[in-house]
């Protein structure tokens, strides 16, 4: 436990391997802060899973993981993965989180798209008797939130991104601009603001952001955003898309144009589907971490949470399956709003040498 | 001929759209044990409230033989506006009271163009429908702005009495006045006469561009408000906001038993489709059916409603020749189809 507390504290680089220090189990029951809490297979928990919307491969696999471990706590209760259409996904995902107590839900996993206009839902879903954990994306004020799942630490993605800038554009540097999900994506958002911070430091002085646009996860737009960059920025070198959709969208136009010798795509991807990309070199270096993992992790603090073996404060500890051992702190990247999150990780970065398929 | 009162009163499509309504409330309360509680009640209302009350101008719009396709772009112009007036400084009850202006402003740009100038509506409103769109987008640009001051969300919020919130009193007030207006009014008449026969209205002293024009006024300034409302509700604007909903509401309308083509249709039917697509949803929602599914069942409801009363006109008219029933109202389907074309 603490060896992995003190992993995540170091604030370790991007390139940390993936590391699971399993610590055996000190008490199979509900521990008090300083145990490491264990899940009790077959309790009921009635959950659901609620991605920003349906037709995204990453949160299938997200679902993948967490199916499997809905089977290996052999939970009687249901599990369904549930999400509005694409282009309702704000007033959608409140419908299913205002509704989620009438349905009988213990818990509902959301990934946030929804930024704060999810709170007064969240909060009468608490009320109603229905748990939020998040993960993917938080509430950005935390407010009805028991937990908060990060994939991976939100400020260091900042740094993983310029790095791979850095990577790409070689020492020096470039003119670069950010395609990102929607403006109302808490986990982009963040993300976005980690790495105009971060560009602030010396060592990325020579990156320089033109623009950040929005294709609102949905493919078409993506593509066209990214056309109307090359567009307006002919000096760009480089487009930064932190979001699955968006990355492939922009590889897509580039590679469409033919424009991939002198403008490249980088960002978060699935390898899945970047796969042809990395070979023709429009998107030579990307990252992502495990989706399967994130639903399976998500589902297990979830199932924890509502069977009450943890209580969702900071300083709890408990071990999620086969993932390991997990310590609740204090979310650094939402300061002043009492927000907890465990932190997931690692990133896997992908390039020639790691296609990662 | 206390027999033949009922059975033409069980013919009605109201009287389906009850049966259907009651069918689906006793099946989500068995499946669901928390769906008759007032908050999920509540909440079932809550969540489109906003589509509701534009369908109750929707009504009004289609009886008359047009259509305004324009409603869900324009309560996007209109929360657009409020945000962008907002986040500039402005008082938000002046912000709220320019974007109802503004909803007006093109409602009667758009009646003037249907009415004054002859164009089909079908036309005038799909312009406004991209653009009015693209004028929020030119206000919003890719932003998401909210931080409204505490009353106006705690307006699309907050139970008022008990659990029921502003909007919901507010469809209620306003169902009321738009079945007074509709069914108990000169006004209404005129808008039945109108979409019968626009000619025939014209020659019986109808003042039809008047009507037209102050239906398709209040359709933009209905649509507005609704948008206000459901910035209140949301606690944010983005330019997409509303995208899409006039499908769903005009959906409504013609399940409510409205003739797209103009001249038939009663509030009540509209009423009960409301509550009768709601509680559809709302259970699907509960069951844990997803968004994609929820509306490719809706899509099949439209397709029977339009279709079913069809078939069933045409079926009557081959069997009984000519038809018995003059009230019976599917032929009439086909009669309106003419004065239409």
């Amino acid at each position: 436990m603490k060896r992995r507390t003190l992993l995540i504290s170091a604030a370790v680089g991007p390139f940390m391997p993936a590391i699971a220090t399993v610590v055996e189990a000190q008490s199979p029951e509900a521990s008090p802060v300083g145990g490491v809490a264990t899940a009790t297979p077959g309790q009921e928990v009635n959950m659901m899973l609620l991605p920003k919307f349906l037709g995204i491969s990453v949160f299938d696999q997200a679902n993948e993981g967490a199916q499997e471990a809905h089977g290996e706590l052999q939970n009687p209760g249901k599990l369904d993965f549930v999400g509005p259409t694409a282009d309702n996904s704000v007033a959608g995902q409140i419908d299913f989180v205002t509704n989620a107590p009438a349905g009988g839900y213990d818990v509902v996993m959301l990934s946030n798209n929804s930024g704060d206009q999810i709170d007064p839902a969240a909060e009468a879903a608490v009320a109603g008797g229905t748990q939020i954990v998040t993960w993917d994306s938080p509430i950005p004020s935390g407010k009805g939130e028991s937990l908060f799942v990060a994939q991976v630490d939100f400020d260091e993605t900042g740094k993983v991104m310029a790095d791979m800038a850095l990577d790409i554009l070689g020492e020096e540097g470039g003119k670069f601009a950010i395609l990102s999900a929607s403006p109302d994506a808490a986990n982009q958002n963040a993300w976005i603001a980690s790495m105009e911070k971060i560009l602030a430091e010396p060592e990325y002085a020579n990156l320089e952001l033109l623009d950040t646009v929005y294709g609102n996860d949905e493919s078409e737009e993506s593509y066209n955003q990214a056309l109307a960059l090359i567009d307006k920025y002919p000096e760009m070198q480089l487009i930064m898309a932190p979001t699955s959709v968006g990355i492939v969208s922009a590889a897509k136009a580039l590679q469409d144009e033919g424009l991939c010798d002198s403008v490249k795509v980088s960002g978060l991807g699935d390898p899945h589907e970047m796969t042809s990309y990395l070979e023709n070199g429009c998107a030579p270096e990307f990252a992502l971490w495990s989706f399967v993992d994130l639903g399976y992790t998500t589902y297990y603090a979830s199932y924890l949470i509502a069977t009450g073996a943890i209580q969702g404060v900071a300083g709890e500890s408990f071990e999620a399956g086969r993932m390991g051992t997990y310590t609740i702190e204090e979310d650094p990247t939402r300061p002043d709003t009492g927000a907890l999150r465990i932190v997931m990780g690692p990133f896997s970065i992908y390039n020639a040498d790691n296609p990662g398929v | 001929m206390r027999a033949t009162d009922w059975k033409r009163y069980l013919r009605r499509w109201e009287f389906l759209l009850f049966v259907c309504l009651v069918v689906v409330v006793i099946y989500n309360s068995v499946n669901v044990s928390n769906f008759l509680t007032a908050q999920n009640q509540v909440n079932l209302l809550q969540l489109s409230i906003e589509k509701a009350i534009v369908a109750l101008i929707m009504t009004f719009v289609i009886i008359c033989g047009e259509i305004d396709l324009s409603v869900a772009s324009m309560m996007g112009l209109s929360a657009s506006v409020v945000a962008r007036l907002h986040e500039s400084g402005w008082n938000m009850a002046l912000a709220v009271l320019a974007a109802l202006a503004v909803g007006l402003g093109f409602g009667v740009l758009n009646g003037f163009f249907v009415a004054k100038v002859g164009i089909n509506s079908l036309a005038v409103t799909l312009a406004g429908y991209i653009g009015f769109r693209g004028l929020a987008e030119v206000f919003i640009e890719d932003n998401s702005i909210g931080d409204f001051p505490s009353w106006f969300t705690k307006m699309g919020q907050d139970g008022i009495i008990g659990p029921i919130t502003f909007s919901i009193l507010l469809f209620v007030i306003m169902a009321v006045v738009a079945t007074v207006i509709l069914h108990f009014s000169g006004f209404g008449r005129q808008i039945y006469a109108i979409g019968s026969n626009a000619r025939v209205a014209v020659f019986s002293g109808v003042p039809v561009a008047r009507t037209r024009i102050i239906i398709f006024a209040a359709s933009g300034l209905i649509s507005a408000l609704a948008g206000v409302l459901y910035a209140a509700r949301l606690g944010a604007v983005r330019a997409s906001t509303a995208q899409g909903f006039e499908l769903d509401i005009i959906t409504i309308v013609l399940l409510g038993g409205v003739s797209i083509f103009g001249g038939i249709g009663s509030m009540v039917g509209v009423l009960l489709s409301i509550l009768l697509v709601l509680n559809i949803r709302n259970g699907m929602t509960i069951a844990g059916i997803t968004g994609n599914t929820q509306t490719g069942v809706i899509g099949l409801l439209l397709i029977f409603s339009v279709l079913i009363p069809n078939l069933a006109a045409r079926a009557q008219g081959r069997l009984l020749r000519p038809p018995v029933d003059p009230q019976f109202q599917a032929p009439r389907v086909e009669t309106t189809a003419q004065n239409a074309g």
